[in-house]
């Protein structure tokens, strides 16, 4: 291909992107605004699924140790945890420590503390496992062969508060591929469609260019170009209303996070490709290739 | 016209198309030379459309072959298409102009496809629109411009590349008297420059006048072929001729390319 040819080919992408300015900005909003949708989705997921990790990662095993255990075994049972498969840290709130915190913890009905003779609380290792091993699974399994230790009264771990969580996390999460696999195929849908609609339109100019004889390349490529700079406008129209939208939550809601730069990178990308795309197999039909 | 060199730029040979049982076109046969100007004539539904089609190979035929220059139907691969387009102009009853692009960039196009340079492209469609007496209208848009004037743009656009060859299918059709008049003027004048044109039309009472070869066609078969009776230039057998004769209006202008050695025989320009 020759310099004339890319020079052709470069004008005629933007000389058809720009004669044809209103019925491409309503093309673009159209697009904008259905992939609004999955963006908002993907945000609003996204923080779910955040907030899902950031509790996760805050429980913890309790192992409750029997009362009046010498020093050298309470240590031992310690190394003993830390040596464990998934053991990150391992906390000793001994049984004052644990009632200093529970009458912190009772505020200004402390007083009812005062009718104990002695402090009921035992000695405690407070465990923080590997987040990914927070299952309730991984953690019964645990918990039963550190009950079968030596000075270990009890191990808790939380089980009916975990299970009920994991299966609405794993509710959630089904909900929303579901939702998600909906929004994503109807914006596929609108997408191409809107690409395919433009390309008809221009149907007389591709059949005028056939005439004069160009090749199928040369009136395709600046239609998948358009198509391509239109999936990317449509892009930046998404993420643009998005961070708006973030902006507005971020008043109202502490700790949003934003989708990763990466991801809004691989995002406009990915809208590049499905416009490139779905003109490419619009063009198809007319040119009978 | 160099009568010397005599050379059929378009042959259509037992050439048959049907659709299912229907014939649009049965045995045909017919040659045109270069240089040579014939009228294609026949009602509605007589299969002009179909045979010009089947010239620029927009379609193919069931039975028999087309040859225009090096290019042969039997043996035409798709993606030769184009270089065919190259080497023949082709005008319609409705133009077919785009509209959302100037009167230049409507005639440019033809040759941006081929590869040509910015400052050729410029030059010779400058000229051409000079020829038609479009200059003054090039930045216009087609919607803007009269039947008689988007028909000049089309013919523009379909000498740029210098065709060896000119089909118009009912290139008045859509238009009044006056500027039907206008058009075939101005398609005699490529003609005088030496591209041979093939021109269908159902109006029998407005080719007749001419002397040139007509070529009758009726319910897909070629009922007469009349030889052509006028040699020249045919801007002379003009009704009413109050047009200026300007014979030598494209002199050193070769439409067919013979004389720069672009001739048909040429492969296509890469």
């Amino acid at each position: 291909m020759n310099v004339n040819a890319m020079r052709y080919l470069i004008s005629e992408s933007v000389l058809m992107l720009g004669r044809r300015k209103g019925s491409n900005i309503i093309s673009i909003v159209i697009m904008g605004l259905s992939l609004l949708i999955l963006v908002v989705f993907l945000l609003v997921t996204l923080n779910i699924s955040r907030i899902i990790e950031a509790t996760r990662e805050e429980h913890r095993v309790y192992v409750y140790l029997e009362d009046g255990l010498a020093q050298n075994v309470s240590q031992a049972i310690q190394l003993r945890l830390l040596g464990s498969e998934g053991i990150e840290e391992v906390i000793f709130i001994s049984k004052e420590e644990a009632l200093a915190r529970f009458r912190e913890a009772l505020g200004e009905n402390r007083d009812i503390l005062e009718a104990l003779e002695e402090n009921p609380l035992p000695d405690e290792y407070r465990v923080k496992l590997r987040p990914e091993l927070i299952r309730s699974d991984f953690m019964g399994r645990m918990a039963s062969e550190i009950e079968g230790w030596d000075g270990v009264e009890e191990v808790r771990y939380g089980r009916r508060w975990l299970e009920r969580g994991e299966t609405l996390v794993r509710g959630f999460y089904i909900v929303d591929l579901c939702i998600g696999a909906i929004i994503f195929l109807s914006v596929i849908f609108v997408i191409s469609n809107t690409v395919r609609l433009m390309v008809i339109s221009r149907r007389k100019a591709i059949d005028v260019m056939k005439l004069v004889g160009a090749t199928n390349a040369y009136i395709q490529v600046p239609f998948i170009m358009e198509g391509a700079l239109q999936g990317i406008f449509a892009a930046l129209l998404a993420v643009g209303l998005l961070v708006l939208i973030y902006l507005f939550g971020t008043r109202y809601l502490s700790g949003l996070v934003f989708l990763d730069p990466g991801a809004v990178v691989g995002f406009i990308v990915f809208c590049a490709l499905l416009g490139a795309l779905g003109s490419f197999t619009a063009m198809r039909r007319f040119l009978k290739m | 016209m160099k009568a010397a060199e005599k050379r059929i730029v378009i042959g259509v040979y037992h050439l048959s198309r049907s659709f299912g049982k229907y014939f649009a076109l049965q045995d045909i046969n017919l040659q045109v030379a270069n240089g040579e100007f014939v009228f294609l004539v026949g009602p509605s539904g007589a299969g002009k459309s179909t045979l010009l089609r089947l010239i620029y190979m927009d379609d193919f035929p069931t039975t028999g072959q087309v040859v225009v220059g090096p290019y042969v139907s039997t043996r035409m691969k798709r993606s030769t298409i184009p270089f065919l387009r190259r080497r023949v102009g082709i005008v319609f009853q409705n133009f077919r102009l785009i509209d959302e692009r100037t009167v230049f960039e409507n005639v440019a196009l033809a040759m941006k496809v081929t590869g040509a340079g910015m400052s050729e492209i410029k030059r010779q469609v400058t000229d051409i629109l000079a020829r038609v007496g479009l200059y003054h209208k090039r930045y216009d848009y087609p919607p803007v411009l009269s039947g008689g004037e988007q028909q000049r743009v089309a013919i523009a656009r379909a000498v740029a590349n210098r065709p060896a060859i000119l089909l118009a299918d009912e290139p008045t059709g859509n238009l009044d008297p006056v500027v039907t008049k206008s058009i075939l003027e101005l398609l005699f004048k490529v003609n005088a420059a030496g591209t041979a044109v093939l021109m269908a039309t159902h109006d029998i009472d407005l080719v007749r006048s001419f002397g040139q070869r007509i070529i009758y066609l009726e319910e897909g078969r070629i009922v007469r072929d009349k030889e052509m009776i006028f040699v020249g230039d045919l801007r002379e057998r003009l009704p009413d001729s109050k047009v200026s004769r300007r014979a030598d209006d494209l002199e050193g202008y070769d439409i067919s390319g013979e004389g720069s050695g672009n001739g048909v025989e040429r492969g296509p320009r890469e």
